[in-house]
């Protein structure tokens, strides 16, 4: 299915005045990208191959098969190799044919000099953005494998930064298709490689393809001893950056490391880019439910956030839930978004969460009752066991030796005695919740402080003699004129 | 068919005999032979190669390690458990597509949820549940472990103990009682917080002894601070709580120096 430059001409040409325009405005910034990637190749900068992978990510709305067809007749020899594999890719399109005169009229570029490796690489990448657009994911798979094995047999750090992309690609076509655990391998041995090389970003991308691959199959062990193992480094690029620590926050949580996972998601919610916004609604349901998890109840201003109310709405529920302490509220939320729960995964982590409710139940009958029987407490929980009392006055127990709640059980008159709750004020919690407010201010006021940069010291001391003497003169006077004021109050 | 195989199938009959007439040191024997006959086979993890014969021996190599696992339970040797069960793993889930389901995949992944617990690895625990299809853990051997942890943690024990009578399998039994043991330690850490004194009749029955002298015995072993007196289970509770009224100045002194510090450094 190869489309010849020929073939296009003698179709019939429809009149699209406004579309020729706007196809060739993409097409020539394409060339002035493909100019760019030349330039940076020559000189081996990698910057600016950067910089033509973020212009590239404005242009990908307006790309359209006839532009990629045309951009690649201009970029690659036609008739060698890379051009072929690509162009089989591409479909052939037989609308807006007016441009391709203008096309042709520059000349392509690749026919006067050797065509620089990254450009051919950059072709394979604009041909892949293309596809997955179009959504022809079975196109995009064998593109990418076809670019995956094309560069391994290459080595520039110039490519670094368009390779990590078609890794990204690549394994998100692999995962649209469903097949993301044959790529295991491949990306293993790549990101062996990219260690090798020292190819930071792309290790970093391949690192987090990995855990993403293990993690959508639940291996949360594999995942754990791979990260555990990885090397790290200072991130080069926020979004991966969010994303691993995403996957960390995962990985945390399953192994019930609370604590550590609560941070970690909650930086990633934070440092999201506003765009992302699926990314930032799965970030924060996970955040909720360790917060859940770990007895504190997060904030209604969470659930409100803009475009995101519709999507937290059975976790809003569920906080709620957990809130009141009522198990049989609970059980009901549990039911009525099983689905929604079970799509996000979060199915096993709300089974959790039953014992919180229990708890929280637990707390509230022993603040409000000073004196209060077993029975009325497990008619009170909602526990709905065959032997309600027994395992009501167990639970109890149990919460009593954790801490949850300061009782003494008399078990032959069979009720709970709360204690008083005595006056806080009179011990020392107050000064330690007081001390670790102060540190965390002195902190940041020193890492502030730390974090200023000066403006360059350039005509600061043009402030002369007199003047200096005057201001100190004025401060002088008003400072006595407020030591009077303060005497005459007197 | 392969005169391998039929050798290795051979040596499986006569392990399954010994097991069934509880002959247990024959059997470790049987095994490790069946082990060294099984490295022959190359159709099997990590080398997954495709042989003609590939299905039928990983069958039996399958076959061959729910035994020894099982066996491992019968002999109460937990590491062979651990080291067989890590062996059988790969049978479960990358030769899922090869081979037809096992009766026992189960029951051996309840067996194996058990251990954890008892062994209180509860984050492995959860991990191992992650991996767990939905339609699994609707299976009565799955379902007894999970709601058994969770009975577990929300500190219901006598559920836990009722439990032991609905296991879904003889194997089970030892991990039963294990556990039983475990929770009888949980049980008398929380009466000694939750309670001012117990009568020896209810401490009995709460820590399921049999009789007055076990749980004596028990006392003056694991708890010698509590007291037996007048019929009564009398925990230490009444820790004075006076010395709380002194200053902890050195904290205080620490505390105040930093803040002196910084303020001096803020210009």
């Amino acid at each position: 299915m190869t489309t010849t430059q020929d073939v296009e001409m003698k179709d019939n040409h429809t009149p699209a005045q406004s579309l020729v325009s706007s196809t060739t405005s993409t097409l020539h910034h394409l060339k002035e990208i493909a100019a760019l990637i030349d330039t940076g190749s020559y000189t081996k900068e990698v910057r600016r191959v950067a910089r033509a992978v973020r212009l590239t990510v404005g242009l990908r709305q307006k790309l359209t098969s006839s532009v990629v067809s045309s951009f690649l007749d201009f970029a690659l020899v036609p008739g060698s190799e890379a051009h072929a594999r690509l162009s089989s890719f591409v479909p052939k399109s037989d609308e807006h044919e007016m441009e391709v005169d203008t096309a042709s009229s520059t000349p392509p570029l690749a026919s006067s000099k050797h065509v620089p490796v990254e450009l051919e690489i950059y072709c394979y990448f604009i041909v892949l953005l293309f596809l997955i657009d179009q959504k022809k994911y079975t196109e995009a798979k064998a593109c990418s494998s076809a670019s995956i094995a094309r560069l391994k047999s290459l080595n520039k750090r110039t490519i670094d930064v368009i390779a990590s992309r078609l890794y990204f690609y690549y394994s998100l076509s692999y995962e649209m298709t469903g097949d993301l655990a044959e790529i295991r391998g491949t990306l293993l041995s790549l990101h062996h490689s990219a260690t090798l090389r020292h190819d930071e970003l792309g290790q970093e991308t391949l690192l987090n393809l990995l855990l993403r691959n293990y993690l959508h199959y639940n291996l949360y062990d594999q995942a754990e001893k791979l990260r555990s193992k990885a090397p790290r480094f200072e991130a080069h690029s926020n979004q991966q950056f969010c994303r691993y620590l995403f996957y960390l926050g995962k990985i945390r949580t399953i192994q019930l490391e609370y604590t550590d996972a609560k941070e970690s998601l909650l930086q990633a919610a934070r440092k999201a880019p506003v765009a992302a916004l699926g990314f930032r609604v799965q970030c924060n349901k996970w955040a909720i439910l360790v917060r859940l998890l770990l007895g504190e109840i997060p904030e209604r201003s969470i659930f409100m956030q803009k475009g995101m109310d519709k999507a937290l709405r059975p976790y809003f529920e569920l906080t709620n839930a957990v809130r009141i302490g009522d198990l049989e509220l609970f059980r009901n939320v549990q039911e009525k978004f099983a689905k929604t729960f079970s799509e996000d995964r979060t199915h096993n982590l709300i089974v959790r969460l039953r014992h919180n409710v229990i708890r929280t139940g637990l707390r509230n009958i022993s603040i409000s009752y000073s004196r209060i029987s077993l029975t009325d407490v497990a008619q009170k929980l909602r526990l709905n066991s065959a032997n309600p009392v027994a395992d009501a006055e167990s639970i109890v127990a149990k919460a009593i030796r954790d801490g949850a709640i300061d009782a003494t059980i008399d078990h032959n008159k069979g009720y709970m005695v709360s204690k008083e709750t005595g006056d806080i004020y009179s011990t020392n919690e107050p000064q330690n919740a007081f001390n670790s407010r102060i540190a965390f201010c002195l902190n940041m006021h020193n890492e502030a402080v730390r974090a200023l940069r000066f403006p360059p010291n350039t005509h600061r001391e043009k402030e002369s003699e007199e003047k200096r003497r005057e201001m100190k003169q004025q401060e002088e006077e008003l400072a006595k004129y407020m030591a009077e004021e303060d005497d005459d109050d007197f | 068919m392969d005169p391998q195989l039929t050798e290795v199938s051979q040596q499986l009959e006569r392990f399954k005999a010994a097991f069934v007439r509880k002959d247990y040191s024959t059997c470790s024997d049987l095994l490790s032979r069946l082990k060294v006959l099984l490295t022959k086979f190359t159709s099997l993890p990590p080398l997954f190669e495709n042989t003609p014969n590939a299905a039928q021996e990983l069958t039996l190599a399958r076959d061959i390690y729910e035994h020894a696992v099982v066996l491992s339970v019968k002999t109460e040797d937990q590491d062979a458990f651990e080291r067989d069960f890590f062996q059988l793993k790969p049978y479960y889930v990358d030769a899922r597509n090869r081979l037809p389901p096992s009766p026992q995949e189960n029951l051996i992944l309840g067996l194996n949820l058990l251990r954890l617990l008892v062994q209180n690895r509860i984050a492995e625990f959860h991990t191992e549940l992650e991996l767990l299809s939905s339609a699994t853990l609707d299976n009565p051997c799955i379902k007894h472990a999970v709601e058994l942890e969770q009975s577990f943690m929300e500190g219901a024990y006598n559920r836990v103990l009722s439990a032991r009578q609905t296991a879904p399998d003889a194997t089970y039994v030892y991990f039963m009682d294990l556990l039983a043991k475990t929770i009888r330690d949980e049980i008398a850490g929380c009466s000694e917080k939750a309670y001012d004194y117990v009568s020896i009749s209810d401490a009995k029955q709460m820590l399921l002894f049999s009789s007055d002298q076990e749980l004596l015995t028990y006392v003056n072993e694991e708890h010698p601070e509590w007291e037996v007196k007048e019929g009564f289970v009398v925990f230490q509770k009444a820790k004075e709580t006076a010395p709380c009224k002194e200053i902890p100045s050195l904290q205080l002194i620490n505390q105040t120096l930093s803040y002196a510090r910084e303020l001096e450094r803020i210009v």
